[in-house]
């Protein structure tokens, strides 16, 4: 534990030349040992970007997507929140109907996608519903969950202050409950993008499904590579917003 | 008391600095810190907090290099773990939990290289010397803390060295448990003639256990005084209440007192604060 | 809790189960819900029966489980592989695990077309799908489990004179075992969970290409009988495998 020298150079710049450097090895290796019908370098895919954007049918196809995912992370974590508050706020109803969600919670959904399909067509609603049902499970679990770690001693100290059951939960039990609000957020953004972009590839005669299915089976994979690129940003992006939003708002909680 | 003259551990000059030349930030564990141990003999070192004695303890066992000075033991400079020589009880708990109390002491001499034909007498003897021979089948979470330090204890008497290193082994103990484990640590040592070194807070211990004791100044750590006890092994239990321990006790109290308050300032704390 | 006083929730839960039984049932009498959406309760759990006693399922079910065993298989050894060698270096750890967990946010579900077009329609696509997603629970836990080894141990260790080999073999591993457990549960399960949905994307054979197939054959009761196994067997799977591995965390304490 003496003097020792530092590491070279910071993980964070180690890091973005691992990057650069497997984005380099798979542009040499594609472009000199592969089969264009399967595998393209990456400089392939960056250039059919523009022919993706440029296409008003896939860039409409990718509206409606983030448009599925943020109706369906909405209503996820609102109707989750007031679920799990409802479910988590009493013993007798945690204790009963908890189970119950988690059951449902640990169903495989991919095999009830087909369900969601003919239920609700092969429009937004399928995907909307089935982004619900994988989102609003992890919000629920998660508002319980903090509400359970409300310590009852703050409670008698309140209501020993004369406070009523409305300033107890809007002063006491609402703050204490945001970090894990947030936290159900984050999880919830990952569940509606899984069940948003499952049942959106499901769906191949319509929406972004429809057009991977085209791209895989023209074997173009520039298309294809540059068309998951952008959904893959989008998702990233949308993870990282809950991310970041949860940091912040938890950094008051001495957690 | 005197089992011989002869030095086991001869340590020189050693400091210990943590941080770079001119940082700031440096700190200074340990300044000049020289000793001789003899054979034999149990040697407590004892002072306030962060005043280096664990920093001594692990460079003596090898376990960390000085900055400057050395330690010779057995007119070699130690420099590294000596696992043939030096046995470790750390303060925290050591044991692997996934091995019954009997396979760690074996898996400690497995690690020293014992051959495997001798480790299951071996192990056995270690904890019988402790007696927690009826336990070697139990797992180390079913033990009290008392017993598992006196678990880590037989491990390290089965690695058979002739020096055994132990690091506030009792603190975690309460002081019931601490009473009684002391007598039997002297017992042991009067019945093996192992050079010990125990590092502890505790006043009343230090005295009841040791040959002398090096009493410690605050940061940076250097030797203040050696006190000689001079009472010989088994200490029976009527020493704990006798005016010579009660004395011995007072003269500790003095040296230390200072030294704590200085450290409590360097942190910052005083009884007019928090 | 007293098992007496959870009398109460559990009338509550039968309760809830009984009534949506007795609504299936009623809104499935002639003249309510259209059969092809949801078709009564009683050929439903005949077709889940004849699932369970006849040999119908088993060629779909033996794809399955054959692409989710290889897919795991895959997954368990590169994840421990690489795992292991990213914790030999704290370094390593410091530059690779946030990288991995960075890669781990994306959903891996994304990838499935483009296994589509390197390995068709056939079990290679579902097994590259499974042993993706399965990939990362495992190789980071792995790295977890290996770099925050109580550093109490490996120091006492040491000062008996353990070597390299020792130190991994009966202090590193037994340590890191609980957590790569873990590890490797998630990366059970999800490969199971991945590898029926790829399936019902898009298929040859398999649980899930048999539910498609179905639901497009306009087969509800059957199709219905056919999602009752699979969750079921999605139960089974998640009990036995959370079993082992409380068992398997238990035995190294």
């Amino acid at each position: 534990m003496s003097n020792r020298r530092g590491p070279i150079m910071s993980p964070g710049i180690a890091r973005l030349l691992v990057i650069i450097a497997l984005f380099a090895f798979w542009e040499i290796g594609a472009r000199y040992d592969a089969d264009p019908l399967f595998l393209c370098p990456p400089s392939q895919a960056i250039g059919a970007l523009p022919h993706i954007f440029s296409d008003p049918k896939i860039v409409n196809a990718i509206r409606v997507t983030i448009y599925e995912v943020v109706t369906a992370f909405v209503i996820s974590v609102s109707f989750g929140m007031i679920v799990g508050l409802i479910v988590g706020l009493h013993g007798f109803t945690k204790a009963s109907i908890l189970p119950v969600i988690l059951l449902l919670y640990a169903t495989p959904q991919a095999t009830i996608l087909p369900l969601f399909v003919l239920s609700f067509g092969i429009g937004p609603a399928a995907k909307i519903a089935f982004g619900i049902s994988h989102g609003i499970f992890p919000v629920i679990v998660t508002t319980v969950a903090g509400v359970q770690n409300l310590r009852p001693t703050l409670l008698t100290a309140a209501r020993s202050m004369g406070a009523s059951r409305i300033q107890i939960f809007t002063s006491i039990v609402f703050p204490h409950m945001i970090p894990s609000f947030f936290t159900g957020m984050r999880l919830g953004m990952t569940a509606v993008l899984l069940g948003v972009l499952l049942a959106e590839l499901y769906v191949s005669t319509a929406g972004i499904g429809f057009y991977t299915r085209l791209f895989a089976e023209s074997f173009s994979p520039p298309d294809l590579f540059a068309l998951i690129a952008v959904l893959a940003a989008i998702a990233v992006t949308l993870n990282e917003l809950c991310r970041t939003a949860e940091r912040r708002f938890s950094r008051w909680h001495a957690s | 008391m005197n089992r011989g003259v002869e030095t086991a551990i001869k340590i020189e000059g050693v400091s210990q600095a943590f941080g770079a030349e001119g940082d700031p930030r440096r700190v200074i564990a340990l300044e000049s810190a020289s000793l001789d141990v003899a054979r034999g003999e149990l040697m407590c070192l004892i002072g306030p907090s962060g005043c280096g004695k664990s920093t001594l303890l692990n460079i003596i066992g090898g376990l960390a290099t000085p900055t400057t000075g050395r330690v010779v033991i057995d007119g070699q400079a130690v420099r590294g773990p000596s696992p043939q020589k030096i046995a470790f009880v750390f303060q925290e708990n050591t044991l692997f939990p996934w091995r019954t109390v009997v396979d760690n002491v074996k898996l400690g001499m497995a690690f020293q290289g014992v051959p495997s034909s001798e480790r299951n007498e071996r192990a056995h003897e270690a904890l019988k010397a402790v007696g927690l021979d009826d336990f070697a089948n139990h797992y180390p979470a079913q033990l009290s803390g008392g017993m598992k330090q006196r678990a880590q204890l037989a491990r390290a008497l089965g690695l058979q060295t002739e020096i055994l290193l132990m690091d506030e082994p009792f603190a975690a103990l309460d002081e019931q448990t601490r009473m009684v484990l002391g007598e039997d640590l002297s017992v042991l040592l009067a019945r093996t003639g192992k050079t010990i070194i125990f590092v502890t807070h505790s006043l009343v211990e230090a005295v009841f256990l040791a040959d002398r004791v090096a009493v410690l100044t605050a940061r940076p750590g250097k030797i203040k005084k050696i006190i000689n006890v001079g009472e010989s092994h088994p200490r029976k239990s009527n020493f704990m209440t006798s005016p010579k321990l009660g004395a011995l006790r007072n003269e500790l109290y003095e040296l230390l007192h200072d030294e704590i308050r200085k450290t409590m300032t360097l942190r910052g704390e005083t009884s007019e604060g928090a | 809790m007293k098992p007496s006083s959870r009398l109460p929730q559990r009338l509550v839960q039968i309760g809830i189960l009984v009534v949506l039984l007795v609504t299936w049932y009623w809104e499935t009498l002639p003249g309510g819900i259209n059969q092809l959406l949801l078709p009564a309760p009683a050929p439903v759990f005949r077709n889940f029966w004849i699932l369970l006693t006849t040999n119908s399922i088993w060629p779909d079910l033996a794809v399955t489980v054959r692409e989710w065993i290889t897919a795991f298989l895959i997954a368990t050894i590169g994840g421990c592989t690489l795992g292991y060698v990213i914790s030999r270096s704290g370094y390593a750890v410091r530059v690779f695990d946030p990288l991995l967990a960075g890669i781990y946010s994306i959903p891996a579900i994304l990838l499935f077309p483009l296994y589509l077009l390197f390995f068709g329609l056939g079990p290679g696509s579902k097994i590259a799908i499974g042993s993706t997603i399965a990939f990362f629970p495992v190789v980071l836990n792995t790295i977890a489990g290996l770099s925050y080894v109580d550093k109490a141990y490996i120091t006492a260790a040491r000062s008996m004179g353990a070597n390299d080999l020792q130190l991994f073999w009966n202090v590193m591993l037994p340590a890191a075992f609980p957590v790569v457990l873990t590890g490797l549960r998630l990366g059970c399960i999800l490969s199971f969970l991945s590898i029926l949905g790829g399936e019902t994307i898009s298929s040859l054979a398999g649980l899930g290409h048999r539910i498609v197939s179905l639901a497009e054959n306009m087969e509800s009761a059957q199709m219905f009988g056919n999602i009752l196994f699979a969750v079921l067997m999605a139960f089974i799977v998640n009990g036995v495998v959370s079993y082992a591995e409380a068992r398997g965390r238990r035995g190294m304490q």
